[in-house]
């Protein structure tokens, strides 16, 4: 199983570190561009949620984002020291709704539960787990 | 990102480039919401060269579309990337907006 972490602080603009992160990840691991793209969009709406919401942003929180790999599967682990918040028990979007009342927002973890194959949250020790996987070359 | 707008007597075309995303969707946002103010009839977005968007970037299509709706103006995008035509599709947005494959369809 390979193994890595990278570790951002609770800032919007470190999203562009983990979007470079990715890039030479996928040249290491050998990964699809349109996996890379996915990866990308989970990640950006995880964090976002976590940095705008999760964490307060008077003071420096580190979020820990931790990729595996095996064979036919990518894991990937968010940690961060916020309030909890378990997003898989968000409602999804309605979809069917006209543009008149479709509501602004409220997709990003919908994004995400449809991109990852498991979304699985847990809280230890005042920390917020959540750990995403995709299956690949499949 | 980068955006272009270019104005016709019968359209306004927006081409962006690049990325939108929590970094920078802000600044998408007014460009875009500047274009809407400006009262044209029919905006047309070309993504032909929109290489990523997350969920912060959708809202904006959405805002958009609602507003132009709501003055009885059209607004449509064209030359979606394969990548970003999937994202639209999984959140539902491929129903709610007129897509073309180029701009000259579109206009």
């Amino acid at each position: 199983m390979k193994c890595k972490t990278l570790l951002i602080k609770n800032q919007i603009e470190e999203l562009n570190r983990v979007v470079d992160y990715l890039d030479e990840l996928g040249e290491e691991w050998d990964l699809a561009v349109p996996l890379i793209f996915s990866l990308n969009l989970v990640l950006e709406e995880a964090l976002t949620n976590i940095i705008l919401y999760g964490l307060d942003n008077q003071s420096e929180h580190i979020i820990e984002i931790e990729f595996k790999k095996s064979d036919d599967q990518l894991f990937i682990s968010l940690i961060d020291d916020g309030i909890a918040y378990d997003p898989t028990q968000k409602a999804d979007p309605d979809l069917t709704l006209s543009v008149e009342d479709r509501p602004i927002g409220g997709l990003g973890i919908f994004l995400i539960k449809k991109i990852m194959n498991q979304v699985v949250y847990s809280r230890k020790e005042n920390k917020n787990y959540l750990m995403l996987t995709k299956n690949i070359n499949v | 990102m980068n955006v272009t707008v270019t104005k016709s007597e019968n359209y306004t075309l927006v081409s962006v480039e690049g990325r939108v995303d929590s970094t920078n969707a802000g600044e998408f946002e007014k460009s875009m919401l500047d274009v809407v103010a400006e009262g044209g009839n029919k905006i047309i977005l070309d993504c032909s060269e929109l290489n990523y968007i997350s969920s912060t970037g959708l809202r904006i299509f959405l805002i958009v579309q609602k507003k132009m709706m709501a003055n009885n103006g059209h607004f449509c995008l064209c030359g979606l990337q394969a990548g970003i035509k999937e994202i639209f599709d999984i959140s539902g947005f491929s129903s709610i907006f007129k897509m073309f494959p180029d701009k000259e369809s579109a206009i």
